[in-house]
C-alpha cells in the first residue's frame, strides 16, 4: 500500500507549508501575525487511535494600533501618519459625535453605518490608541474581536463553534493547523455589513444563455407567488 | 423478388446424407445467398441502406473522436434522441409480439404464416435498441465491462443491467424461434412444436418484460416526476401495441405488393382490431396523465407544461407533442371506421399516422421533458445536431436492413402453401 | 448454384459466386465491385475511430475494476497515468490514492444566512479539480433564490448583478454524498460507489459513459466529460488523486468527491476556503467535537428533497 506513504509525507510538506498559508493570509489582511486562539477556541477533534499531535487554530490578530494620516507631507512627498493619541490628548472628547460629517477636521468621509453607536462607544475617550469596552476597560487593537463579541454574541458564538468566518487549513487538526479570520478581516468596523460583491465565474455551460434570456423575459411571472 | 430460384434453393437444398452441422452450415450458406439475390429493386434499396447507415457510421465515429460534445445534449438534457428512439424500438419490438399472440393463444391459423414477419420486426427492433444505446455510450470502448463475468454486472439493483439481460433474451428467442422455423423449412421438414411452441409462450411474456423493464428504467427516478408515475409501463405497453401492429400492417402491404406474398386480409383485420382497442387504451392513458399533471397544478407539472405549452418561452417540445396528439386522434377517429380494413390507402395514413405519434409520444415526448427542467429547475432547451440525426437515420437504415435481409430468407415460407407448414 | 460444399461459410457469398457458370457472371462482378466499393466506403466511414484509438492504450483498455486492483496494479495504472499527464502536457503531476480514514464520515453544513452568492466556491472547484476550461466546469452551481420560498422554479444560476441583493439568497449546490445515493443503484458496471467515509466516487476507467446516474440524481450533482477536458499546462494543480481530480478522459462522469485529495489528508476542501464569509462548516460527523457536529446541534438544519429519500451529508440552515 503506498496511502501510508503519502500521508507521512503529506504531513510533512503540509508542516512546512504552514507558514506559507499565513503568508497568503497576510495578502489578503493587514496584521495577520497569528495568536494562538485560547483553548475554548481549539476546535478538537480526538480520535480513538489518533495521534496525540493537536495542532492550533489560529485566528488573525486584529489590525496593529492605527495611526491617522496628517496634511503635513514628509522630504518624500507622502503625508505624514501620526498616533491617534498625538491629536487627541490635547482636546476634549465629544460624546455625542455620531459621524464624519459632524467633525471639522480629520476623519472626513468615513462612512459610519454602525447602528446608533457613537464614536466613543468602541474608541477609548482615555486612550485613543485602544478600544473601550461596554464597561470602560480598554482592549487593545489586535483583540478587536473581544470588542465585537460584547454585541454580536450570537456571531460569536457560531465563531467559536466553527461556523461563522472564512477559514483554511486542516479540519483535521490532528494532522495540520487551520488560519482563521478574524471580525474586521471581512467586516469594515465602521460599516460592518458585508459589501456587495461583483460575482466571479458566471456559468457558461451551454443552454445557460436561455436562462439569463429566460430570467430577463419573465422577471414578473418568476417572482409573481412568493 | 420471390423468384422460384429463391425460394426453392431454401427448400430443397437440405442433404439427407449429412449430419446437422453440414446441413446448418449450407442452411447458412443458402440464407446468405437467398439475402444478397434479388432484383434491381431490391439492390437499389440495399444500396440506399448502406449508404445511409454508413453516413451514421461515419457521423459515430466522429462522435466517438470528437466526444459527445458533438451532439445537443447537455449535463441538463442528459439523454436525447438516441434515447428516445431506444425506447421507442423496445416498443416496437414488443409490438412485434402481437403477431403471435393471436396466432398462438387463439389458434388463428391464418395468422401462423405471418407470425414470422412480427418475430422479425423484434429481432430488427432490438438490434436498433442495441445500436441506439451503444451510439449513447461516452465509451463504447467498455461495453464489456457489463458483461457478466469479465465485467462488474450490477444486477439486480441497476435496472439497466435487466434491460440489458431482457433484450438480450428477447433477440436469442425470437433469433431461435425464427431461426429454428427457417431451417425446418430448410430441412423439408415439419417443425417439431416442441422445439418452438414454447418459446413462442415464453417470448410473448418476454416481449411484456422488455417494455416494462424500459419503463421501470425511468419511473424509477424519484428525482425526475415526469417519469416517476406508475402508468408509465401500462403507458409502455399500450403504445407499444399501436406502433408494433401498425408498422407490420405497412410491412405486409408493401410484401403483398413488391414482393408479391399471397394472403388474405384476415391478418390485416385482426392486427387492425387490435390496434382498435390499444390505440384507444393509449389515449385514455395519455389522458389520465396529462389530467393529473394539470389539475394537481403542483410543481412537479413543469415538465408537462414545457411539454404541451411551453414554459417561461421555451417551448422547443410543443409541435412535436401537438403533431402526436393530433395524428393520434385522427388515427384513432379513422381506424375506429367499420370500412377501414377494405380501404387499403386509408388503412395505410392511419398506420402511418399512428407509428409517427407514438414514436414521437414515446420518443422525445417522454425522454427530452424528464430533463426539462432540470432536477434543480434549471430551463435548458435541447434539440438534436445533426450528428445526432445522421447517427439516427444509420441505425433506422441498419435495422431496416437487418429486417429486409430477414424477411427476404423468411419469404420461402411466407409465399409457400400453407399445407406444406402443417 | 453448385458451390463446393467445402466452401466455408464466413466467405462472402459474392466471392463464392464466381465459379457460378455463365450467366451470372456480369451479376457477379457487379456485386464483387459493389462489395469492394462497400468495403472502402466503410473503412473510410470509420476511419475518424482510428485517431481516438491511437490514444487509448491497451493497458487502459484491459484495466480492470478500481476495487479489484491489487495495490501492485494500482501502482502501475498512477504510473501510467503521471507519465500520459507528462507527455500530454509536460505537467510532472503526483496521483496518490489515498483511502478513506477509520472512524471518519464526511459532513458538510452550509449557512444561507450568510453565503452572499459570490461563488468564489464555484471558481474554486473549478481549479482545484482540473475542469475543463472552456465549459467552465464546476461541481458547484450557486442559485439565486426568491426570499420567502424554497421554489427552485424561481431560482437563477446566471445572475451577474453585485451580490447579495437584499431581495433574495444563495444556495450553492453541489453533491449531497447522499446515504442512499440513486446514481450508485442505477449504475450498470458499479463504476461509482459510497466510500466508508460517505464520499460517493467515480471511477473514471470503468465507467461506460451512459448517463444513467446523471439522470438518476436529484441534485445536479454530476457532470459528464463531452469532450477532453482541456485544461492549459501552467493551470493545471498538480496535487491529485485517482478517484477525484486528476484529469479525466473523455466521456465519462465526474462528480464532487469533497476534494477528498485533501479532505482525507486533513486538509478543508477548495470551496470552503474560497468562501469569503464562512457560510460553510465541513467535517467529521463521527466526531461529536467537531464544527459540523456543533451546526447539527445547534442549527435547525435541512436537507435538500428530503421526500426523496436520499439522505444526503449535506446540511443547509439559516441563521434567522
Amino acid at each position: 500500500m503506498k496511502a501510508p506513504r503519502y500521508l507521512s509525507a503529506f504531513v510533512v510538506v503540509a508542516l512546512c507549508t504552514a507558514g506559507a498559508w499565513a503568508l497568503r493570509a497576510g495578502v489578503t489582511a493587514p496584521g495577520s501575525d497569528p495568536v494562538v486562539a485560547p483553548s475554548s477556541l481549539t476546535a478538537s477533534s480526538e480520535l480513538a487511535g489518533a495521534t496525540r499531535l493537536r495542532h492550533a487554530v489560529n485566528i488573525r490578530s486584529g489590525p496593529a494600533t492605527p495611526k491617522v494620516l496628517t496634511n503635513s507631507l514628509n522630504h518624500g512627498g507622502a503625508p505624514v501618519p501620526v498616533a491617534c493619541a498625538t491629536c487627541h490628548t490635547t482636546r476634549a472628547p465629544n460624546l455625542a459625535l455620531h459621524a464624519s460629517e459632524d467633525l471639522k477636521e480629520f476623519h472626513q468621509g468615513l462612512a459610519y453605518q454602525h447602528g446608533a453607536q457613537s464614536c466613543l462607544s468602541c474608541h477609548n475617550a482615555t486612550n485613543y490608541d485602544t478600544l473601550r469596552r461596554a464597561d470602560g476597560t480598554s482592549v487593545d487593537y489586535p483583540r478587536v474581536i473581544e470588542l465585537c463579541a460584547q454585541c454580536h454574541g450570537p456571531q460569536y458564538r457560531d465563531f467559536k463553534a466553527g461556523a461563522h468566518g472564512g477559514m483554511t487549513g486542516h479540519w483535521d487538526l490532528a494532522r495540520g493547523p487551520r488560519e482563521r479570520n478574524t471580525c474586521v478581516d471581512c467586516h469594515d468596523p465602521h460599516a460592518p455589513a458585508f459589501p456587495k460583491v461583483r460575482p466571479v465565474f458566471v456559468p457558461v455551460d451551454r443552454g445557460a444563455v436561455q436562462q439569463a434570456q429566460r430570467a430577463a423575459a419573465h422577471p414578473v411571472s418568476d417572482s409573481a407567488h412568493e | 423478388m420471390s423468384s422460384p430460384g429463391t425460394s426453392s434453393s431454401l427448400q430443397l437444398a437440405a442433404d439427407p446424407r449429412r449430419g446437422h452441422f453440414a446441413n446448418y452450415v449450407r442452411f447458412l450458406w443458402r440464407a446468405g445467398i437467398a439475402a444478397t439475390d434479388g432484383n434491381g429493386w431490391f439492390y437499389a434499396w440495399m444500396t440506399l441502406l448502406t449508404a445511409v447507415g454508413l453516413v451514421g457510421l461515419n457521423a459515430w465515429a466522429v462522435q466517438i473522436r470528437d466526444g459527445m460534445a458533438v451532439t445537443a445534449m447537455t449535463d441538463h438534457v442528459s439523454w436525447g434522441l438516441y434515447i428516445a428512439n431506444f425506447t421507442f424500438m423496445v416498443g416496437l419490438a414488443a409490438g412485434g409480439v402481437m403477431m403471435v399472440i393471436p396466432a398462438y393463444l387463439y389458434h388463428d391459423e391464418e395468422m401462423h404464416d405471418v407470425v414470422i414477419v412480427g418475430e422479425m420486426l423484434a429481432i430488427a427492433a432490438i438490434v436498433m435498441c442495441i445500436g441506439f444505446v451503444v451510439v449513447d455510450l461516452g465509451r463504447p470502448d467498455r461495453a464489456w465491462h457489463m458483461i457478466p463475468g469479465i465485467g462488474v454486472f450490477n444486477w439486480p439493483l441497476s435496472m439497466l443491467t435487466w434491460d440489458v439481460v431482457v433484450l438480450n433474451g428477447y433477440l436469442l428467442l425470437n433469433l431461435h424461434i425464427c431461426g429454428y422455423l427457417l431451417y425446418m423449412r430448410f430441412l423439408g421438414r415439419r417443425p417439431n412444436p416442441r422445439w418452438y411452441v414454447p418459446f413462442v409462450f415464453l417470448s410473448i411474456v418476454w416481449a411484456i418484460s422488455i417494455h416494462t423493464v424500459t419503463a421501470f428504467l425511468y419511473c424509477g427516478l424519484g428525482g425526475r416526476p415526469f417519469w416517476n408515475t406508475a402508468l408509465l409501463a401500462p403507458r409502455f405497453l399500450a403504445s407499444a401495441f399501436v406502433s408494433g401492429p401498425a408498422f407490420i400492417i405497412i410491412g405486409l402491404q408493401i410484401l403483398r405488393r413488391v414482393a408479391g406474398v399471397r394472403m388474405s386480409d384476415k391478418p390485416l383485420s385482426i392486427l387492425t382490431n387490435i390496434m382498435r382497442v390499444t390505440i384507444l387504451i393509449n389515449l385514455l392513458m395519455v389522458v389520465s396523465e396529462v389530467f393529473t399533471e394539470f389539475y394537481s397544478g403542483s410543481s412537479h407539472t413543469a415538465a408537462a407544461r414545457y411539454l404541451y405549452f411551453g414554459l417561461h418561452g421555451a417551448h422547443g417540445l410543443v409541435p412535436w407533442i401537438w403533431t402526436s396528439v393530433v395524428f393520434n386522434v385522427v388515427a384513432a377517429i379513422l381506424i375506429l371506421r367499420p370500412g377501414v380494413v377494405a380501404h387499403k390507402r386509408q388503412l395505410t395514413l392511419v398506420c402511418v399516422l399512428a407509428f409517427v405519434a407514438v414514436w414521437i409520444e414515446k420518443g422525445m415526448g417522454l425522454i427530452i421533458p424528464g430533463f426539462i427542467p432540470s432536477t434543480m429547475h434549471e430551463l435548458v432547451e435541447y434539440s438534436p445536431s445533426l450528428i445526432e440525426w445522421q447517427i439516427m437515420a444509420g441505425i433506422w437504415a441498419l435495422g431496416l436492413l437487418v429486417y429486409t435481409i430477414a424477411l427476404k430468407v423468411g419469404l420461402p415460407v411466407l409465399t409457400a402453401p400453407r399445407s406444406a407448414k402443417h | 448454384m453448385s458451390e463446393s460444399p467445402n466452401s466455408p461459410p464466413e466467405a462472402s457469398p459474392d466471392s463464392a459466386i464466381g465459379s457460378d457458370p455463365g450467366g451470372m457472371t456480369r451479376r457477379t462482378a457487379l456485386k464483387l465491385a459493389g462489395a469492394t466499393l462497400g468495403a472502402a466506403a466503410f473503412a473510410k466511414a470509420i476511419a475518424p475511430i482510428a485517431d481516438w484509438a491511437a490514444d487509448v492504450s491497451v493497458d487502459e483498455f484491459l484495466q480492470k475494476h478500481y476495487r479489484e486492483l491489487t495495490p501492485e496494479a494500482m501502482a502501475k495504472i498512477i504510473a501510467r497515468l503521471e507519465a500520459d499527464a507528462l507527455e500530454e502536457h509536460g505537467v510532472a503531476v503526483h496521483i496518490a490514492d489515498p483511502k478513506p480514514q477509520p472512524g471518519v464520515k464526511f459532513g458538510y453544513a452550509l449557512n444561507l444566512s450568510i453565503c452572499v452568492g459570490c461563488r468564489r466556491c464555484a471558481e474554486a472547484c473549478h481549479k482545484e479539480n482540473n475542469h475543463d476550461r472552456p465549459s467552465g466546469n464546476s461541481y458547484i452551481r450557486v442559485y439565486e433564490m426568491q426570499k420567502g420560498t424554497m421554489d427552485l422554479a424561481q431560482g437563477n444560476v446566471t445572475y451577474t448583478h453585485p451580490v447579495a441583493d437584499p431581495e433574495k439568497y444563495y444556495m450553492p449546490v453541489q453533491c449531497q454524498q447522499c446515504d442512499n445515493p440513486p446514481c450508485v443503484d442505477v449504475c450498470p458496471v458499479e463504476a461509482t460507489w459510497k466510500e466508508k467515509d460517505g464520499i460517493v466516487v467515480v471511477d473514471y476507467n470503468w465507467c461506460i459513459g451512459c448517463r444513467y446516474c446523471e439522470a438518476a440524481c436529484p441534485y445536479h450533482a454530476r457532470r459528464f466529460n463531452w469532450t477532453k477536458p482541456e485544461v492549459p499546462a501552467e493551470e493545471i494543480n498538480p496535487v491529485q488523486a485517482y478517484l477525484s481530480n486528476r484529469l479525466r478522459p473523455q466521456g465519462v462522469m465526474e462528480k464532487c468527491t469533497y476534494c477528498l485529495h485533501r479532505t482525507r489528508e486533513g486538509k478543508l476542501p477548495a470551496c470552503l476556503e474560497a468562501c469569503p464569509t464562512g457560510a460553510r462548516v465541513f467535517g467529521n460527523l463521527l466526531d461529536p467535537e467537531s464544527e459540523i457536529r456543533w451546526v447539527l446541534a445547534n442549527k435547525r438544519v435541512f436537507v435538500l428533497k428530503e421526500e426523496l429519500g436520499t439522505r444526503p451529508s449535506f446540511f443547509y440552515f439559516f441563521d434567522k
